[in-house]
């Protein structure tokens, strides 16, 4: 079994979006800005709940937030 | 800082003071002799404990239940802070059977105060492992 890690897009996805706040997403994402936090830094993997409603918030798809990286 | 990180420290906060606060009475008052003796000492120290904690435990409940102030991470960070806690409160009773067990077997019995003792520094302990918990949740990251 390989290992991975999740990795995510979403502090250029905000910038992408009129430099949507952390506050903004959060709230749009039904989650806490420290959540998002945790995300931007990488420090934190959310439920596939969570990733939906983020992919949600900006109108684009699971993948385009988030990929799967294996590592050897 | 989140809601509930900030909930945390105050009760670490709590927690720590109360402790120095029931040593510091305790001694003051006399310790056992006057515990032993006296009733209304006996009272001001169980409305003392009892009142801390229940705004310890009650200002937990409130927060985790505000609706947008704590979201699935922190849930999952209170889960992993629950299993510290619980580790906290089974070594504090294993210390305590330990040390009665071994001061007090030739007796056979052990002073009736020990029982209340060990209501209260295990609530303490609970609430401090908790709290400590938690933070080490926010410090170190939480992963599933």
């Amino acid at each position: 079994m390989t290992d991975g890690k999740i990795k995510n897009r979403i502090r250029r996805l905000r910038f992408d979006n009129d430099e949507m706040t952390q506050e903004e997403l959060a709230n749009r994402a039904g989650c806490t800005r420290q959540t998002i936090i945790a995300l931007e830094q990488g420090k934190y993997v959310p439920s596939i709940e969570l990733a939906f409603r983020i992919a949600k918030a900006f109108g684009v798809t699971l993948e385009e937030v988030f990929q799967y990286e294996e590592t050897t | 800082m989140a809601p509930l990180q900030k909930r945390a420290w105050y009760g670490l906060a709590i927690g720590v003071v109360f402790t120095i606060a029931l040593i510091v009475v305790f001694i003051a008052k006399g310790g056992i002799s006057t515990f032993n003796e006296d009733q209304g000492f006996r009272i001001i120290i169980d409305v003392l404990w009892i009142g801390v904690l229940l705004t310890a435990f009650i200002s937990t409940g409130l927060t985790l239940r505000k609706p947008g102030q704590v979201d699935e991470r922190d849930r999952l960070i209170v889960g992993r802070a629950q299993v510290i806690q619980l580790w906290a409160v089974i070594l504090a009773l294993v210390a305590w059977m330990i040390a009665l067990t071994e001061s007090y077997w030739d007796e056979g019995q052990i002073p009736v105060i020990f029982p209340y003792l060990i209501l209260i520094s295990t609530l303490i302990v609970s609430t401090l492992a908790q709290s400590l918990g938690i933070l080490i949740g926010y410090w170190r990251g939480v992963s599933r």
